[in-house]
C-alpha cells in the first residue's frame, strides 16, 4: 500500500441492487487500479459522516469494479443507503489476511453462512468457481431469516447450475411460497453429505449463528483447525494501530479477519 | 559505548545557542510538579535533570490528543527531548512497534519520530508509585533513546547511542570528548546502587511483569467487580499512560480524518453497528486494559506495555492504585 494509509481512494457509484427489504449491492468503478484478496476487507468512507468495514461480495478477480452488500444497521449505512448512482464512496485498503485458497485444494468445501454474512461468501465463491477443476465439491449452507431476507437470488440459481457446486438453503419463518428448509441454518446441516477428513468449513454470519455452526461442525467431526471464521470486530483504522478491533491478543483487522477456530478459540468474547 | 563529560555551563551554552535551530523540550518545575517546557534561552539553566518524572508521558510528542491524518504539516526544525526517564524511554520503544510498523508505517508518527532526538535522563532519585525496576527496567542509562545523560558535580556525562545522537552532539559544536573522571564515575554508580535499592524497598513484594499477567489472568470477574467498583471510566489512566496509545478516527468532509486518543474506558469503544459489544459492562472495561498491559500485549510484542511509571496510579480519581491490587492478587 503505498502513500498515506488513512487517505481513502475514490470509488464511483455507478449502480445500486436491491437485494432486500434491508440489503442493498452497491456496485463501484474505481479512479485507479484496485484489487483485494478474498476474504480481506475494506474502510469505506461515506465523505464528512463516517467509516466502516467491509468485506466485498465481488469477485477478487475483477479489478475494473467492486461490490459491496451492506446491511441496514448503522449511522453509516443508513446513509448508505440513501445513495444514488453518480456519488462518490472513500475506500482504503484491502486489509488483513483472507481466505487460504490454497489450502481448498483438493477438498471438499462446506460454507455457512447467514444473513448478511453470504456477502464475503459469494466473493469466495467466485475465487472457488474460478479453481473448481481443483476442488472435490462445494456445499453452502444459508440461512436467513425469512424467504424476503434472501440475497443473491440470481446468484443462487447460477450457482445451483454450475456443476461440483450445491446449495442448501433455509429461512426462520417461511411463507406460502418457500419450498425448502424451515429452521436455523444449522439444520441443514443434518442433509450435508461430507467427506469430513478432507473437507474444510467456512463460517461467516451474524455472531449467533457463528457460534452454533462453529459448536456444530465440530460436533459432526470437523477438526478446529480446519473451521474458518470471518471474524465481525470494530476495525476502525485496518492497520494495526487503533485497538478497536481488538480480540485477546489478536488485531482482527491485521492478524485476520479470517481465522481458524484454533487459533481465536481461547481468546476472549469472540462471539459478541 | 564510551560516555563523554562537559561542564555543565558549557552544556548550557551550547544548548542555548542551538535554540536558533532546535525546538527543544526539557522538564521544568512549576508549582505542583515538574513537565515538559519548550526551552527559551533563559529557561535552560533551569532544566531539572535526573529526576523522574515528568507530569505527562513523552508520547504526547508523537501522538498528539487529536490530529488530521490525511493532512500531514511538513516538519519543522529539527526537535530534541531532554530529560526523559527510561519508563518513557521503553514505553516509546512499545509505541514504536505499533506505528513504526513495516507493514503499516504511520506516517505522522515516523515523521514525529525521524524529526525528535531522545536524550534520556538517569533518574538518580524516586518518586512514589516508581516500580520500573520491579519490570526489568533499569532507571539509569538506555541504549533506546539517542542519548542519555546524567548530571552530576557540574559536569554533564554524555552518552551517545546511535547516529540520531551523534548529529545532535556535533550540532551542539561539542569537538572535545573528555572521559568523566573515575571519581565521577564512582560517585555515579553509588549513586545508581541506592536508586536501585531505594526502588526496591519501595516495591517490596511486588510480583515481576509475567507473573502479573498470570496473576490477571487467573483472576475471575468477581473480585474485578469489587476492584472497578470506584471506576468512573473517566479513562485518566489511558490519557496519562506512556503505552496506551488507541484511538477514534473522526471523518470530516472532503474525505479528510481526523485521529483523536481513545480508550477502551470509554463504553461503546468495541460496539459494533450491529449492537454487540464486548465491553459493554464497566467492570469488563476495566479487566480488559489490565489484560491488555500484561497479557495480550506482551504476547503480541514481545515487549513490555506497562513499564512502571506509576503515572495510572497518582491519576485515577477513583483512587485506584494499581500496585496495591496487584499486591492483592499476589496474596
Amino acid at each position: 500500500m503505498n502513500g498515506n494509509l488513512y487517505k481513502p481512494l475514490k470509488f464511483e457509484l455507478t449502480k445500486v441492487i436491491d437485494e432486500s427489504p434491508l440489503i442493498k449491492t452497491f456496485v463501484l468503478v474505481p479512479e485507479e487500479e484496485f484489487s483485494f484478496a478474498t476474504g480481506q476487507f475494506i474502510e469505506v468512507t461515506i465523505d464528512g459522516m463516517g467509516e466502516a468495514p467491509f468485506t466485498p461480495s465481488s469477485s477478487p478477480l475483477e479489478t475494473g469494479q467492486l461490490e459491496i452488500t451492506v446491511m441496514k444497521t448503522g449511522y453509516v449505512t443508513d446513509h448508505m443507503h440513501s445513495m444514488q448512482p453518480g456519488e462518490k464512496m472513500g475506500i482504503r485498503g484491502p486489509f488483513g489476511r483472507g481466505y487460504p485458497i490454497e489450502k481448498f485444494y483438493d477438498k471438499e468445501v462446506l460454507i455457512l453462512g447467514g444473513g448478511c454474512g453470504f456477502a464475503p461468501i459469494r466473493s469466495l465463491l467466485y475465487n472457488l468457481i474460478a479453481i473448481s477443476d481443483k476442488l472435490r465439491k462445494v456445499t453452502l449452507c444459508y440461512g436467513s431469516k425469512t424467504p424476503e431476507d434472501c440475497i443473491f437470488k440470481p446468484y443462487i440459481q447460477e450457482l445451483r447450475e454450475t456443476p461440483k457446486f450445491e446449495v442448501l438453503r433455509s429461512v426462520d419463518q417461511a411463507d406460502g411460497n418457500w419450498s425448502e428448509r424451515v429452521g436455523v441454518v444449522t439444520v441443514l446441516l443434518d442433509n450435508v453429505n461430507m467427506d469430513i477428513k478432507n473437507s474444510l468449513a467456512v463460517v461467516c454470519g451474524p455472531p449467533i449463528m457463528m457460534k452454533f455452526g462453529t459448536m456444530k461442525l465440530l460436533e459432526m467431526g470437523y477438526p478446529e483447525h480446519n473451521v474458518y471464521l470471518s471474524m465481525e470486530k470494530n476495525m476502525s483504522c485496518g492497520l494495526g494501530k487503533c485497538g478497536h478491533c481488538m480480540m485477546g491478543k489478536y488485531l482482527v483487522c491485521k492478524d485476520g479477519p479470517v481465522f481458524t477456530y484454533d487459533e481465536i478459540k481461547d481468546q476472549p468474547h469472540i462471539w459478541n | 559505548m564510551n560516555s563523554i563529560s562537559i561542564p555543565k555551563q558549557e552544556w548550557d551554552e551550547k544548548l542555548i545557542q542551538s535554540l536558533s535551530s532546535h525546538e527543544i523540550y526539557a522538564p521544568l518545575e512549576n508549582d505542583f510538579s515538574c513537565d515538559y517546557v519548550k526551552l527559551e534561552a533563559d529557561t535552560v539553566t533551569e532544566i531539572v535533570y535526573n529526576k523522574p518524572k515528568p507530569v505527562t508521558p513523552l508520547k504526547k510528542f508523537f501522538l498528539p490528543v487529536k490530529e488530521n491524518v490525511t493532512s500531514i504539516a511538513a516538519p519543522g526544525n529539527p526537535v530534541a527531548i531532554i530529560g526523559t526517564p527510561n519508563c518513557d524511554v521503553m514505553a516509546l520503544a512499545f509505541l514504536d512497534e505499533i506505528y513504526l510498523d513495516q507493514e503499516y508505517t504511520d506516517p505522522a508518527y515516523r515523521q514525529r519520530r525521524e524529526n525528535t532526538t531522545i536524550i534520556s535522563t538517569d533518574c538518580l532519585s524516586i518518586r512514589e508509585h516508581c516500580h520500573c525496576t520491579s519490570y526489568g527496567i533499569d532507571p539509569t542509562g538506555n541504549d533506546h533513546s539517542d542519548i542519555s545523560l546524567a548530571v552530576i558535580e557540574d559536569q554533564v556525562i554524555l552518552t551517545v547511542h546511535g547516529p540520531k545522537g551523534e548529529a545532535f552532539i556535533q550540532s551542539l559544536g561539542i569537538i572535545v570528548t573528555v572521559e568523566p573522571e573515575k571519581g565521577l564515575m564512582q560517585s555515579l554508580g553509588e549513586m545508581h546502587s541506592s536508586v536501585l535499592e531505594q526502588l526496591k524497598e519501595q516495591n517490596k513484594g511486588l510480583p515481576g511483569y509475567e507473573e502479573t499477567g498470570k496473576l490477571i489472568s487467573a483472576n475471575g470477574m468477581e473480585s474485578w467487580k469489587k476492584y472497578a467498583s470506584t471506576c468512573v471510566s473517566c479513562g485518566a489512566c489511558s490519557a496519562i499512560c506512556p503505552t496506551c496509545s488507541c484511538f477514534l478516527l473522526i471523518d470530516k468532509p472532503g474525505f479528510e480524518k481526523v485521529r483523536q486518543l481513545d480508550t477502551c474506558q470509554y463504553p461503546g469503544f468495541e460496539r459494533v453497528a450491529g449492537g454487540e459489544d464486548a465491553l459493554n459492562e464497566l467492570p469488563e472495561r476495566f479487566r480488559n486494559r489490565y489484560m491488555c498491559k500484561y497479557v495480550w500485549k506482551p504476547e503480541k510484542y514481545q515487549l513490555k506495555a506497562c513499564t512502571g511509571c506509576g503515572r495510572c496510579i497518582e491519576t485515577c480519581i477513583g483512587q485506584i492504585n494499581k500496585n496495591e491490587l496487584i499486591l492483592e492478587l499476589s496474596k
